[in-house]
């Protein structure tokens, strides 16, 4: 009973009790209320704020199980799937990106997983690119309509892809990186921080070096977040973790941390300019929060692999929507007719089912 | 073991304790906006009803807040409609967008209290291009 008073449960609770009163309140208005002449049925008003909620607490809690963050699902699906605007969907990830790790944030920042001095070193360099990236993303939207929408949902399939056989094929992550030799940078920044690691029961004091390099490397990471409204820890990790020598887990934490922190800038722009629209925005902002917290206190150790496949399912499937619509957009092909969608669409998930029960298999 | 456990340094418990407790409220005002937005639609900047079906016709972000509202009436249309519930969601937005930049004035007293100037100088810099991005002064 103690446990339940202290942090992250009080919160959690609040949170749960607010949302089930707010969507029962949301019901009853669903079926007593008449809609204005004109207007969306209310239930179907009700219907989208739910479903949005629920979508969005299911990908949180799939990217805590499969260790994918929810940007990267939510943005390629919606761009490459539903009608909307492709600077809504942009801004709207980058909501779902930056509150995963915001309220990711305080545990890691508590429990010392989390580097502080390389979050915020970093993070000067994130905030250039994402802010600039951002400002670049409108710059497109404005002045290359139809085209540059093509180009953009071309450009993003062509990265998910790469994307989807990187977490294929794994790349080369180094756990815990063996660094004999620091640079003057790096020893100037005072970038070290010993933390307590309950897995080997010891204390961990891990060297830095290349500093410089990787400050240029996360300048590219936040053009590309800012750009696309991704989440870019698949980026962010790799770039601390072989360019830095941060411990792999070290690296993961600060990536979440680094990203509430930097799209807090790249976010800016596209609320400046009217690309998050409140009342479509918020309930994706909810399911991040509450799908984040509930995923940290229950799923967190559960070992689920193949969430992992799933989740390289959908980037796989998104990407072939993303490529076939920018190249009907920009005029290169007609477009695809449904049919052929559904056959790789079972293509897809046939792979998918393969490796899930091939790996099940291998698990007993 | 436990006593042996390295301490962490005030900067880095202080921005995490802020961080986490300012996007904690600004979700349960974006779970109570949406709400306030339906029970009174016509008290909005946006009608709710006309919103979504604007969005998935795939008009542009300008062309829905023309279509809906008239015209955008900027990103900080909370100021003046704080009482609304878009306006009101929008406020939570926003202090959830902008959660890190207080977090990173504590973050900064304590390391310049700490006297760890350059860490002090790196907190008020993410801090001022967060405050920089929200003004909307660059804008294109």
């Amino acid at each position: 009973m103690r446990r339940m008073l202290k942090s992250p449960w009080p919160e959690a609770i609040i949170m749960i009790l607010v949302v089930v009163l707010t969507y029962t309140a949301l019901a009853t208005i669903g079926v007593v209320v008449e809609a204005p002449e004109g207007g969306m049925a209310t239930g179907v008003v009700v219907g989208w704020l739910f479903g949005f909620f629920i979508l969005s607490l299911v990908i949180a809690l799939l990217g805590v199980l499969g260790g994918i963050g929810g940007g990267v699902m939510f943005t390629p699906v919606m761009l490459a799937f539903t009608p909307v605007d492709s600077l809504i969907i942009r801004g709207t990830g980058l909501i779902v990106a930056m509150f995963s790790g915001l309220i990711s944030t305080g545990p890691f920042m508590r429990s010392g997983l989390s580097n502080m001095r390389v979050s915020v070193f970093l993070c000067c360099a994130f905030a250039i690119g994402a802010f600039s990236g951002a400002q670049g993303a409108i710059l497109v939207a404005e002045h290359m309509g139809d085209t540059g929408e093509g180009l953009v949902r071309m450009t993003l399939g062509v990265i998910l892809f790469c994307l989807a056989l990187y977490f294929i094929f794994g790349g080369k992550k180094i756990e815990w990186p063996q660094i004999d030799k620091s640079d003057k940078l790096t020893e100037v920044l005072k970038l070290r921080q010993p933390f307590y690691e309950p897995s080997l029961n010891k204390i961990v004091d891990y060297g830095l070096h290349r500093s410089a390099w990787a400050f240029l490397a996360i300048i590219g990471v936040g053009l590309l977040s800012g750009f696309f409204g991704l989440g870019a820890g698949w980026a962010i990790v790799p770039a601390q973790n072989l360019v830095m020598g941060v411990p792999l887990k070290v690296a993961a934490a600060n990536s979440g941390v680094l990203l509430g922190m930097g799209d807090c800038i790249a976010v800016w722009p596209y609320i400046m300019m009217g690309a998050i629209i409140p009342i479509f925005a918020a309930p994706w902002l909810v399911g991040q929060v509450l799908g984040g917290l509930l995923g940290a206190i229950v799923l967190i150790r559960v070992k689920a692999g193949f969430v992992r496949y799933l989740l390289i399912g959908f980037m796989l499937f998104s990407c072939w929507g993303l490529v076939t619509r920018g190249l009907a957009g920009l005029g290169v092909i007609q477009p695809v007719p449904h049919w052929l969608t559904g056959i790789i669409f079972v293509a897809i998930f046939s792979w998918v089912i393969f490796n899930v029960v091939k790996m099940l298999r291998e698990t007993d | 073991m436990s006593e042996d456990r390295p301490i962490m340094p005030k900067a880095q418990t202080y921005y995490g304790e802020c961080v986490y407790y300012l996007t904690v409220v600004a979700c349960l005002v974006c779970i109570v906006g949406p709400l306030i937005a339906m029970i009174n639609p016509e008290n909005n900047v946006m009608n709710p009803y006309f919103t979504f079906a604007a969005i998935f016709q795939g008009h542009t972000a300008d062309e829905v807040w023309t279509l809906v509202a008239g015209g955008f009436p900027g990103g900080h249309f909370w100021y003046d409609n704080f009482f609304t519930g878009d306006g009101f969601t929008q406020f939570g937005l926003a202090l959830g967008c902008t959660s890190a930049a207080y977090a990173l004035i504590v973050a900064a007293v304590a390391y310049a209290v700490e006297r760890i100037y350059l860490y002090t100088f790196f907190s008020l810099f993410v801090a001022a291009m967060i405050f920089f991005a929200a003004s909307g002064v660059v804008s294109l």
